[in-house]
């Protein structure tokens, strides 16, 4: 089975999976094996773990749709984030959210700040009287 | 005539515009090209979604959701005007802000029939200047390397506005990127849905109609959870779209700016070999002058 995840900022999987299990606040838990008929899926907060062979990898989703068709696992995510554990995954997917909305934050107050200056050091060389 | 230093002077200063002109248009030529890739891995998440909505929708004819139907009484629209954080892009910014005036102009008897969402810093300051109502009291800073993360809280006030009742209509203003010279400004009904081209995309002969998809729990509640998704998707791609244009529209302003400074360059320099030529006969004269009065 083909296994693709899609953000807002591209294609973050796209891998052969053996099975993967689904799991969303609110649909709770669903397996997905080959050959599963057709089936969409909407997951709020919820994760995706993938199994091949040994391995098993973790997609924390934040608002995503799920499709099934064809031996092809489509999921269309908002946010999300590939990792070896559903909670460190999660983990990450916050503190990714929290470092960007903080950064953002500051950097208005600074060009908020920079934007007064400007005005003020104008207003002080009385520039337009010239 | 001004004088020889004055000339140079003008000439240095000039010069020294142009090579600011000529950074800022590599620059914007190498963010452009950033925003370029970000819209093109951006395509696939809306064609999935709209894929994904349409095929729901068309499994029954009865679902139904507010945001794909029109309101009877429109009290309240919001308008989302995208802008920039800064100047120097041409007519960018002011294009949006003339459309936007003008079809305020045409639809709307009273400002309180509409609230502004401004989107970059540009528009903010637009609206406060207007003394428009805005549903946001903080500037939303349109960054080079914008992220969804960015409009994610602004968005779900959009939704949960509209979802409530508070909003009837929502309205986006934005420049559309055709290429490196051309960008339309654009008004998109962002929400309701219902004339959403995206939606009737697929074509009924499509073999894939014929799937029949089970849903998970069921397909109203699927489409309760992607539609708000979906116009979430829709609003980011505009931002990456003014984003684009943006930059291009910073190019060629850069650019022209760069071929006029050069032009008033070319034009202070003949003005300052004319005025050496006049201090060299004023010379040649001086002395020709003198030595005739020593005869």
């Amino acid at each position: 089975m083909q296994m693709v995840v899609i953000t807002p900022a591209g294609e973050l999987y796209n891998e052969t999976v053996d099975y993967v299990v689904v799991s969303s606040r609110n649909n709770g838990d669903f397996a997905l094996m080959k050959n599963h008929a057709p089936l969409i899926s909407a997951i709020d907060v919820g994760y995706v773990k993938m199994v091949r062979s040994q391995d098993v990898l973790f997609t924390v989703i934040v608002n995503g749709a799920l499709e099934v068709q064809d031996n092809v696992i489509s999921v269309v995510a908002q946010e999300a984030h590939v990792g070896l554990n559903k909670d460190s995954a999660m983990e990450h997917l916050e503190e990714v959210r929290k470092a960007r909305l903080e950064e953002n934050r500051k950097r208005t107050q600074d060009f908020l700040k920079a934007e007064r200056k400007l005005k003020q050091s104008i207003r002080e060389a009385k520039a337009s009287k010239r | 005539m001004s004088s020889m230093r004055e000339i140079k002077n003008r000439i240095n200063a000039t010069t020294k515009t142009s090579q600011i002109t000529k950074a800022m248009h590599m620059v914007s030529a190498a963010k452009l090209q950033k925003a370029e890739r970000a819209i093109k891995n951006y395509r696939p998440l809306p064609e999935r979604l709209s894929r994904v909505l349409s095929r729901v929708l068309k499994s029954d004819r009865e679902l139904s959701h507010s945001m794909l139907e029109a309101r009877e009484e429109i009290n309240k629209t919001v308008y989302i005007i995208v802008s920039s954080d800064r100047g120097l892009a041409g007519p960018y910014n002011n294009n949006i802000f003339k459309a936007f005036q003008k079809h305020i102009n045409e639809t709307h008897d009273d400002n309180s029939e509409f609230e502004i969402a401004a989107l970059g810093y540009k528009a903010f300051a637009f609206a406060k200047r207007n003394g428009y109502t805005m549903i946001h009291d903080d500037v939303i800073q349109i960054r080079d390397d914008v992220q969804f993360l960015d409009f994610r809280q602004i968005s779900d006030t959009f939704i949960t506005g509209y979802l409530s009742g508070k909003f009837d209509k929502i309205v986006v203003f934005y420049n559309q990127f055709v290429n490196t010279l051309t960008q339309h400004v654009r008004s998109t009904t962002l929400v309701p849905l219902e004339q959403n081209p995206l939606l009737e995309a697929e074509d009924d002969d499509d073999q894939t109609y014929r799937t029949i998809y089970n849903y998970e729990p069921s397909a109203q509640s699927v489409l309760q959870e992607v539609i708000p998704m979906y116009v979430t998707n829709l609003l980011y791609g505009m931002i990456l779209e003014a984003k684009a244009s943006e930059h291009a529209s910073r190019m060629t302003a850069m650019q022209s700016a760069t071929d006029n400074a050069n032009d008033v360059i070319e034009s202070l320099q003949i003005s300052y070999n004319r005025a050496r030529q006049d201090a060299i006969t004023v010379e040649l004269t001086d002395i020709i002058g003198g030595a005739e009065a020593v005869k």
